[in-house]
């Protein structure tokens, strides 16, 4: 049944390996990118009460250029789809129709290139970059230096979460791409989209940084298992229990989620009118 | 093998002021103008019929093709494909059918012709044998081994037609859904197309509904002919039928020179249609009871013409009759 599936996972990932240049180009603004937050986050704690010994909101300036350089890492390998954008496309050129009737699901289709995509980047670009900077981090003394098994245990965990990161954020996309039927114009779904995600997911700032209140509600939406939760399980910020605890959370939010546009696209599916028909 | 019961797919289309002010407008208060694209049409087509279904542009064949393999849901009414209706049961029903639209290629643009194939082999779970076989039969009516590792963004548009083709056959569909499948092609490559719908029709007992603006395409396909026109079957019935109809009609169009006035031109006989325009006159007449060379002669040695062209009658042509008959045959009940 999931064999059909395949040829778009491997075509993703060849799809990569045909963009590598950019993929390089990419990596090169991303560190610039970076290095910027980093001196950011080093004038605040400086010029912060407790100065560089602060710890600000359970965050000591040294986890917290960990934390900026693993989540941009994350982004980096795990946030490639663009799901959003080629469902648009389909709606806007009828090339939905092309995959209607086949018998494939639409969705199942998105599923597997968008794996094949996260494997090849992993492949490729997040072993090294996870490597490096893990081997930094830890050499610097900004990550603690915790038994083998700890380790092995944690990546082990941060990789199931990745995993699942990647599939909610597509699972997000291609719910915001159908809702394109309803607007037949991507554009503004597009930003919101994304800024929810980059705020609410703790891309942007650690959820640590809101109220109470607020951090609590966020941490049982789906977004925080997107980006937050497993750096935090990298940096072993999370012991076991609270690691278990935000994957299941992630992983009822995906059934969840997967339901319901399951159900929204057999309803947006009738409304289609074929550009052009 | 196909039944259409009652099918009715109406659109709503927002109805645009127009100029900036007429878009503002919009804003706020939208009115929708309903469009009846397909009208309570019913048919039934059986196993290994070839159905040519015509009509004018806008007319509503696509519509319907559209319904039929499941990416449109109807309004009202129902059509069920051996048995199941296909926009409730795609992917069931998808495996049944094979659809070509002329204008859109379903093959992957940037890849070699022979990887789509492929991703069709595992998509279509066909098996290795199978996949073997048909490429064999599929190459030899269609030509494609010649540009089979070229991607498809490369091939001209007849060898891309030829290709869509071969990829709506792979998983030896019980039915094939072709619209327009001669667009924009030249003679020879028509000629090609039609002979392995032939052909696959003959080896797999393939049931072929197939719209087409082509006369040619018709005669030498279809052994029956559904027309549309606004959403309703106009005829239904034997392509026989309506060639007996309408007869063998020509027209015979001569481009004159600006300085004769056409009014002035003699008509040839009864026989004989005049229609004459600016600087055209068109002689329309029905081949099977005045001799085209005759037509031919007395024009050229009764009028002065700079250019002349001979045409069979258009779908267009055939829709207008029909129409007009139905009109007349109303008018003649009322009396």
């Amino acid at each position: 049944m999931l064999k059909k599936y395949k040829p778009f996972l491997r075509a993703s990932a060849m799809d990569l390996m045909a963009y590598k240049f950019n993929i390089l180009i990419w990596v090169i603004v991303t560190i610039f990118e970076v290095v910027c937050l980093i001196f950011l986050w080093l004038a605040v704690y400086s010029s912060s009460e407790g100065g560089m010994d602060a710890s600000i909101n359970g965050f000591t300036y040294k986890e917290m250029i960990a934390y900026v350089v693993l989540t941009t890492v994350f982004g980096f390998v795990t946030f490639n789809n663009d799901t959003m954008w080629h469902i648009n496309q389909d709606i806007i050129k009828g090339t939905i129709g092309n995959y209607v009737i086949k018998p494939i699901s639409y969705r199942g289709k998105f599923v597997a290139s968008n794996l094949g995509s996260f494997l090849m980047m992993g492949l490729l670009f997040g072993l090294p970059l996870y490597g490096i900077s893990l081997g930094v981090l830890i050499g610097i003394g900004f990550l603690p230096i915790v038994s083998v098994w700890d380790f092995i245990a944690h990546i082990g965990l941060f990789l199931v979460s990745s995993v699942l990161a990647c599939l909610l954020n597509d699972t997000i996309a291609y719910l915001f791409g159908i809702l394109c039927f309803y607007t037949s114009s991507a554009w503004g779904l597009n930003s919101l989209k994304t800024t929810v995600i980059s705020f609410l997911s703790g891309a942007l700032l650690p959820l640590a940084f809101f109220s109470p209140i607020f951090r609590d509600i966020v941490g049982y939406m789906p977004f925080a298992g997107m980006s937050q939760n497993p750096i935090l399980i990298l940096m072993m910020k999370y012991d076991y229990w609270q690691s278990l605890k935000v994957i299941l959370i992630s992983l009822a939010w995906l059934i969840i989620l997967e339901l319901f546009v399951k159900l929204l696209f057999s309803h947006a599916i009738k409304k289609v009118t074929v550009q052009g028909g | 093998m196909i039944e259409v019961k009652s099918l009715t797919k109406v659109f709503r289309k927002p109805i645009r002021g127009r100029g900036v002010l007429g878009m503002l407008k919009t804003l706020f208060s939208r009115k929708y103008k309903e469009i009846r694209a397909v009208d309570d049409v019913s048919f039934d087509i059986g196993e290994g019929e070839i159905v040519g279904y015509i009509g004018s542009n806008g007319a509503g064949k696509s519509t319907t093709i559209k319904m039929m393999c499941g990416i449109l849901t109807p309004t009202s009414g129902k059509v069920l494909v051996n048995g199941r209706e296909p926009y409730v049961k795609r992917k069931v029903v998808a495996k049944e059918i094979g659809v070509v639209f002329g204008q859109k290629t379903q093959l992957w643009w940037d890849i070699p012709l022979i990887e789509s194939f492929k991703v069709l082999k595992e998509i279509y779970q066909v098996s290795e044998e199978d996949y073997k076989s048909r490429m064999e039969f599929l190459s030899s009516v269609l030509g494609i081994d010649e540009f089979l590792t070229q991607p498809v963004r490369t091939l001209s548009l007849g060898q891309r037609m030829r290709a869509d083709l071969a990829a709506s056959m792979l998983h030896n569909p019980k039915i094939l859904f072709l619209d327009e499948p001669t667009i924009g092609m030249d003679v020879l490559v028509k000629e090609k197309i039609r002979q392995a719908i032939h052909a696959l029709n003959a080896k797999y007992h393939t049931t072929v509904v197939l719209t087409t603006h082509d006369m040619v395409d018709i005669e030498n396909l279809c052994s029956r002919i559904i027309m549309i026109e606004k959403g309703k079957i106009i005829y239904d019935g034997p392509l026989g039928d309506i060639k007996h109809r309408f007869g063998n009609i020509k027209t015979l169009t001569l481009t004159i020179p600006a300085n004769i006035n056409p009014q002035e031109v003699k008509p040839y006989s009864e026989e004989v249609d005049l229609i004459t325009e600016k600087d055209k006159v068109m002689l329309r007449f029905d081949a099977d009871k005045v001799k085209l060379e005759d037509v031919v002669q007395y024009a050229f040695s009764n009028y002065q013409a700079i250019d002349m062209k001979i045409s069979d009658i258009s779908i267009e042509d055939v829709v207008k009759k029909i129409l007009a008959q139905q009109e007349e045959e109303k008018h003649a009940k009322e009396i």
